[in-house]
């Protein structure tokens, strides 16, 4: 399940996104930013990722904004 | 899932009644054009609301060439860096309070509208036509025989054997392709700050789906009814029209366009080419305007 989600992103990422000027307000990216939080914190992470999404509007200003890291996990977080 | 749509199908078909209402005086209430025009009319309505936010990007694009010197350093200072790059850009939009980025949110706030159209002109093509939201059964039996070009709206490319139908579409598709191919290519080649090597494999992912764009739109294109396919092409060609404006007049900082204009702006103000090609930060209002001649004022005789 969790494979099927981040190759959806990935396809995004790697098909769909290209065809439109860069639009994300966040460093990374809302899509990367999903990859990491999935991988790391499975369904927790597809719900920070939606939240991530919905921050990302024409109101807020953006920024760097990396998936928080518990140490258990910083090694795979990292290699993204 | 019918709970949260029905909203957006009474929203989308009240739209549609309405402007359809006020039509029919004049194209009649069963033509095609009332109906196709009601259909082109939620799509102006839905772009409308949205120039709010756009006009809003536009600003804070413009606010960037103030920011231009900043971004120059970041991209001196970590240029074997991408990350930092971007991280550190990011910063400083932050830090401005200004990003001129426009977020996902203006194409993630048109999507269910797109869906809950495609349901409600989907249920015209029905046999019989079946009624969402506000469109009565006689709405929607009218709808359904409307014709454009001598095509029921209602029909699809796959679901009948009337070659006028097939010739609508295939023009219709034409059409999408068209206007999004043009749409991809401006921007690619004029719209977006010219890219280094390190990105030469998005720009190869960019072309590739320039050329897969057409034929995407060929195989779902004859699945859908030609009022889907009249939504598709009216925004395809909105934001066509949309892009070309912000291109010619506000182009992004660091683009081709960009360069273009202030080349353009330069000469209109008289200053030498030769000042203008090399000034990619040069703010077009600091720019003196020359040439202006005070008229002089008559002596008065004693």
């Amino acid at each position: 399940m969790k494979a099927i989600v981040v190759g959806l992103i990935k396809i995004y990422q790697q098909w769909i996104s290209p065809m439109s000027a860069p639009k994300c307000k966040y460093y990374p990216s809302c899509s990367s930013y999903a990859v990491t939080a999935i991988n790391t914190y499975g369904l927790k992470g597809l719900f920070m990722s939606v939240w991530r999404l919905m921050r990302c509007n024409p109101w807020s200003h953006g920024g760097v904004d990396y998936v928080p890291l518990n140490s258990t996990n910083t090694n795979e977080a990292l290699s993204l | 899932m019918n709970t949260i749509l029905n909203p957006l199908y009474i929203a989308v078909s009240w739209v549609i009644v309405t402007i359809h209402d006020l039509l029919s005086p004049i194209f009649s209430a069963n033509s095609g054009v009332s109906w196709s025009l009601s259909i082109m009319g939620l799509v102006i309505l839905i772009r409308v609301l949205l120039i709010p936010l756009f006009v809003k990007q536009i600003k804070s694009q413009r606010a960037l060439t103030a920011l231009q010197p900043h971004m120059k350093e970041i991209q001196k200072k970590h240029k074997d860096d991408r990350q930092k790059q971007s991280e550190e850009m990011m910063k400083l939009y932050k830090e401005h309070k200004t990003n001129p980025l426009a977020s996902c949110f203006p194409i993630l706030a048109q999507a269910p509208i797109f869906f809950a159209l495609f349901t409600v002109l989907n249920g015209i093509g029905k046999h019989p036509p079946v009624a969402h939201g506000v469109l009565t059964q006689h709405d929607v039996d009218s709808a359904a025989q409307a014709t454009i070009f001598g095509a029921p709206i209602s029909s699809t490319f796959l679901g009948t054997t009337n070659s006028t139908v097939k010739i609508v579409t295939i023009v219709l598709i034409a059409f999408m392709s068209l206007t999004t191919f043009t749409t991809q290519r401006q921007l690619m080649l004029k719209g977006m700050p010219k890219m280094d090597s390190s990105n030469n494999m998005m720009l190869q992912q960019q072309k590739i789906m320039l050329y897969a764009f057409p034929v995407i739109f060929a195989i779902s294109g004859v699945n859908f009814p030609i009022g889907v396919l009249i939504y598709w092409s009216t925004t395809n060609l909105w934001t066509w029209g949309q892009q070309f404006y912000v291109i010619k007049r506000n182009p992004t900082p660091g683009s081709p366009a960009f360069l273009e204009l202030q080349a353009k702006r330069a000469r209109k103000a008289g200053t030498p080419d030769s000042e203008s090609s090399e000034a990619g930060s040069t703010e077009p209002s600091s720019v003196e305007i020359k040439g202006q001649r005070s008229q002089p004022k008559k002596k008065k005789k004693k």
